[in-house]
């Protein structure tokens, strides 16, 4: 019983960052909605952070701040800091790549006014009309219209 | 809604697959916490300096600030931080253009 606690203690965070990570996936494979897709990536971009913070933990060691009681000589005494700054940087690139992708979904809803993916790709396949935000329908209606030569 | 049945039993099937996979690949990952994994080490499996190992035995003498994370994304890698600072000066430039309005766009 004890070796299967162990079994288990060594491993489990890993599991649960595996099981993140399907998450994030199963949301940018299958939600229909473009925002729940960019939420997706990031529970996926998350779950990578973690299994970084995960792989420098050490038993009985102390945070990468010197302490001048504790021998800096000794690696075991002080957790890894190279994944620690790794996915700092990774963090900050996530939220770009995060802030980026919300600049574009609206612009997406103020040109087509849905970000659910079916109903995008109806409309650009035919675009009616009655679309009032659409570029291409826009340029036409201001080119045939009398007021596009004063503006 | 969108997606025929055949394509989503598909994609199912291979998140399943891949699931089952990482679950598999994680008994060979070094056991979590463990001081020993090659991550660790002071002299890795190569013959060279561990990376990690070295910033915690001389970031201090090296830099002189006690926080080895600060050490490590100032000093040895400050180039890697001016790049970030890039990418992110990029980010909020295409934030701005995708969201400025043009002039014949206003109605």
């Amino acid at each position: 019983m004890s070796d299967l606690l162990e079994y288990v203690q060594d491993r489990y965070a890993y599991w649960a960052i595996v099981l993140l990570m399907i998450i994030g996936l199963y949301g940018m494979l299958f939600k229909n909605n473009l925002h729940k897709k960019v939420v997706g990536m990031i529970i996926f971009q998350n779950s990578m952070i973690l299994l970084f913070v995960t792989a420098a933990f050490k038993w009985d060691a102390t945070v990468p701040v010197r302490d001048p009681e504790i021998d800096v000589q000794v690696v075991e005494n002080y957790l890894n800091p190279l994944p620690h700054t790794l996915m700092l940087t990774a963090i900050v690139v996530g939220v770009a790549i995060v802030g980026v992708a919300f600049a574009l979904l609206i612009k997406i809803y103020d040109n087509y006014g849905t970000i659910e993916e079916d109903e995008l790709l109806n409309k650009l396949e035919s675009p009616s009309p009655e679309d009032d935000g659409d570029c291409d329908t826009n340029d036409t209606q201001r080119s045939s219209s009398p007021k596009g030569g004063s503006a | 809604m969108d997606m025929s049945k055949g394509k989503k039993i598909l994609g199912f099937l291979s998140l399943l697959s891949l699931t089952i996979l990482l679950l598999v690949a994680v008994d060979s990952l070094p056991k979590r916490g463990l001081p020993d994994a090659p991550a660790h080490q002071v002299i890795n499996a190569a013959g060279n300096t561990g990376a990690g190992a070295y910033f915690i035995q001389s970031a201090y003498e090296d830099a002189a600030t006690p926080n080895m994370v600060t050490v490590v994304l100032g000093d040895y890698r400050s180039f890697d931080t001016l790049g970030e600072v890039v990418v992110v000066f990029a980010a909020a430039i295409a934030c701005y253009l995708i969201l400025r309005r043009r002039e014949d766009e206003e109605k």
